[in-house]
């Protein structure tokens, strides 16, 4: 009695944090779908697509993309030599100095990465000074900046991830190649080099999803060429619309597709080993490994991305059939009503109360054309000038400048000027 | 020390040698050691038009730092009161994220380190999945489900608990969230890496010995768990304190966190030497309070990077 009610404890805990961990990335996905101008679930206005056209035709971040691919390509390529020879390092450093080594390539994770975006642009600005270089020199360049400031934290990342395969190298191969008469190089390239392969592989991804999502550093030193998440940041805090939440749904399912395929290889390559241990594995079943209804059968997960992609199937046939752009006229067409009727009925309150002032030199809207709503509201105050000097006209003002998504619907012009509908139309 | 080097010349070859010391130099002293250190030399230095440098005026000063205690100079107040709140604000509020990502995160670690390994896979693939998404992404996934026509206001609307929306945003209740979000994986895998190795038959005889379920934890498996619960906190605080885009994304239009400070300092007010003193002041707190706090709970720095 007591564990069932402590089984299902512990399933209802995990459930909630399951919904906290991944509920709102499913509900950002979702909006990518929603015609409204903000992104939002409910009111649910229209299905479209339009959001994923609005976002490959952005240059911005198209750019930011491709500055991103620059730097991630640089920092892997640093990060991973560096880490590589400082794992070496560790295994042959003097023990006296280990502790301590240890500790200067392990505090870049822990130093935040606005520090270390600072001290990076500090300290390359007075060497490009020390130097006598301009302010467009290439160690002021913003790609070299980026690559350097996130390589010195990405790169303990990387060391972590290869020393734990290079404790398992045996360093008696290593002198077996040299007695054999490779030289130093030879032998690094030809026996310890293939050992750390799947090391090096991971630690390269790893630098590369690290590279590619860093915010904190690169927002110091980005200079002339935003990465994509820098676009990001500023088209977040500047107003936002969902072909955002468009571009997250891509980078969400190219993520859990990428997890999944290392998840099955993985499996497979355990299996694999399995099959060589002599366990009772047959070769048919680790060639099964990729087939498809074996994945699915073992993976809950690539279950639920194949019902996603079904539902997608499904909403893009559906949005086919129906059309989404005359859904949106038709939403429009409603706001536009909605917009005039308020306004009409605004005219109508105006009118009365002019009637009631005895002049209409300050008349109210002349001075707060579009707090419609509230004139509207407060028409029994009977002052000439409205409620613009209600403090609650002006915390309304506020609101919309916080809350973007406002704009669309209290002012009172509806979206008749708004870009969309011209061209919906 | 010539002998030390002999050595490891005739060890990697003189030209592998060379590259393996020149990478590790290059970065251990030329991107982490000096930068860090110009840094700090910068921070004592008063903010000059670069034509000025090395100039007469360049000269050492405390001026930097004592503007985050005291304010500008002939100024109204005897503190700094708003940089010295937003800084007080940030170390406590990245505590209790800290806290509040440790109490969330331990049963899930214990649950995890105790399960079959079947189960793992999906769990961690589910854990791992968030943590790759941009932290943009993220916070801007929080905003969407706490803005004024957000999912949550629009839940509790309807069932009418609330009136009108909640501004979520604006009590930093969003901000909160955000953070706590952010870093959850870093705090799961070190806490689950303790537990896995925690042999099961030590639970079993406290179990056995009639031990109650808060008295197992409580004396079994958090003494043991205590490495990975101190490599957690000290991950998540670090971060959360640090943190840039969470508090720039979801915070109030009136509540600053101190990174938005140097960012201010860096950008806006173009005031290097500033930012960097703020900066100085972040590390050197954050440093601090960890090693404090590892005193407190006696565990050492070594047993910290299992």
């Amino acid at each position: 009695m007591n564990q069932s009610a402590l089984r299902i404890g512990i399933w209802v805990y995990l459930a909630i944090f399951f919904a906290y961990l991944l509920g709102p990335l499913a509900i950002m996905s979702v909006t990518a779908f929603n015609s409204s101008e903000f992104p939002r679930t409910t009111p649910w206005e229209c299905l479209t697509f339009d959001w994923f056209v609005e976002l490959f035709r952005d240059e911005r971040i198209l750019n930011g993309i491709k500055n991103s691919f620059i730097i991630g390509a640089g920092t892997v390529v640093l990060s991973v030599a560096m880490g590589l020879a400082a794992a070496l390092m560790l295994t042959q450093i003097w023990p006296r100095l280990r502790a301590t080594y240890y500790t200067v390539v392990i505090a870049p994770i822990l130093i935040p990465g606005v520090v270390l975006g600072i001290s990076t642009l500090v300290f390359w600005d007075r060497i490009n000074r020390f130097l006598g270089l301009g302010p467009d020199s290439f160690l002021s360049n913003g790609i070299f900046l980026t690559v350097i400031g996130q390589s010195t934290f990405i790169a303990s990342y990387c060391m972590l991830v290869l020393v734990a395969r290079l404790q398992r190298y045996d360093m008696g191969q290593t002198e077996a190649a040299l007695d054999l008469g490779a030289t130093h190089a030879q032998a690094f390239r030809k026996v310890l080099l293939p050992f750390m392969r799947p090391a090096i592989a991971s630690a390269a991804v790893l630098a590369f999803l690290a590279s590619f999502e860093n915010y904190n550093t690169t927002t110091f030193t980005f200079g002339q060429y935003p990465t994509l998440t820098i676009e990001l940041a500023q088209k977040v805090r500047y107003g936002i619309n969902p072909s955002i939440s468009a571009l997250a749904l891509i980078i969400v399912l190219l993520t859990v597709f990428f997890a999944l395929l290392h998840d099955a290889t993985q499996r497979r390559r355990a299996m694999a080993a399995a099959a060589r241990l002599g366990a009772p594995v047959t070769v048919r079943e680790v060639a099964g490994g990729i087939r498809l209804p074996r994945v699915l059968s073992g993976n809950p997960a690539a279950v639920g991305l194949v019902i996603f992609l079904i539902g997608v199937i499904t909403v893009v046939g559906t949005a086919t059939a129906y059309s989404p752009a005359a859904c949106i006229a038709r939403v429009d067409a409603e706001k536009r009503e909605a917009a005039e009727r308020r306004i009409e009925d605004l005219r109508r309150q105006r009118e009365e109360e002019r009637e009631r002032n005895f002049d209409g030199v300050f008349a109210p809207e002349k001075l707060t054309p579009d707090s419609g709503e509230d004139a509207g509201a407060t028409d029994d105050n009977g002052s000439g000038f409205g409620n613009v000097f209600d403090p609650g006209n002006l915390q309304g003002e506020e609101e919309g400048a916080t809350a973007p998504e406002d704009d669309a619907d209290t002012s009172g012009f509806g979206n008749v000027f708004d870009p969309n509908t011209l061209t919906g139309d | 020390m010539p002998h030390f080097l002999k050595e490891f010349f005739n060890r990697n070859g003189t030209g592998m040698g060379l590259v393996m010391l020149g990478l590790v130099l290059f970065w251990t002293v030329g991107l982490i050691i000096l930068p860090q250190l110009s840094m700090l030399d910068f921070s004592f230095r008063p903010n000059l038009p670069p034509p000025e440098y090395g100039g007469p005026k360049d000269v050492y000063t405390l001026e930097n730092y004592r503007y985050l205690v005291f304010g500008p100079e002939g100024g109204s107040q005897d503190f700094n009161r708003v940089d010295l709140r937003v800084f007080y604000r940030t170390i406590i509020a990245a505590l209790f994220v800290t806290l509040f990502n440790l109490v969330l995160c331990y049963p899930i670690a214990y649950y995890l380190g105790q399960s079959k390994t079947s189960k793992i896979r999906i769990f961690a693939l589910m854990l791992i999945i968030p943590y790759w998404i941009n932290e943009i992404l993220r916070a801007f996934a929080l905003r969407i489900i706490f803005g004024e026509s957000g999912v949550i206001n629009s839940a509790l609307v309807g069932l009418g608990i609330f009136d009108v929306p909640f501004d979520f945003i604006r009590n930093d209740i969003a901000l909160y969230a955000g953070l706590g979000y952010a870093y959850i994986l870093l705090m799961i895998f070190p806490i689950y890496n303790v537990i896995e190795s925690l042999d099961r038959n030590q639970i079993e005889a406290a179990r056995d010995m009639g031990a109650s379920w808060i008295t197992i934890h409580r004396r079994v498996v958090i003494p043991y768990a205590k490495p990975g619960i101190s490599s957690g906190c000290t991950m998540v605080f670090m971060l959360t304190a640090g943190a840039l885009a969470a508090p720039q994304i979801l915070g109030g239009p009136s509540s600053l966190w101190f990174t938005q400070l140097i960012y201010q300092q860096f950008n806006d007010n173009n005031d290097w030497p500033q930012g960097a003193a703020y900066a100085i002041v972040l590390l050197v707190t954050c440093i601090l309070l960890v090693l404090a706090i590892m005193r407190l709970f006696k565990v050492n720095m070594g047993d910290m990077g299992k």
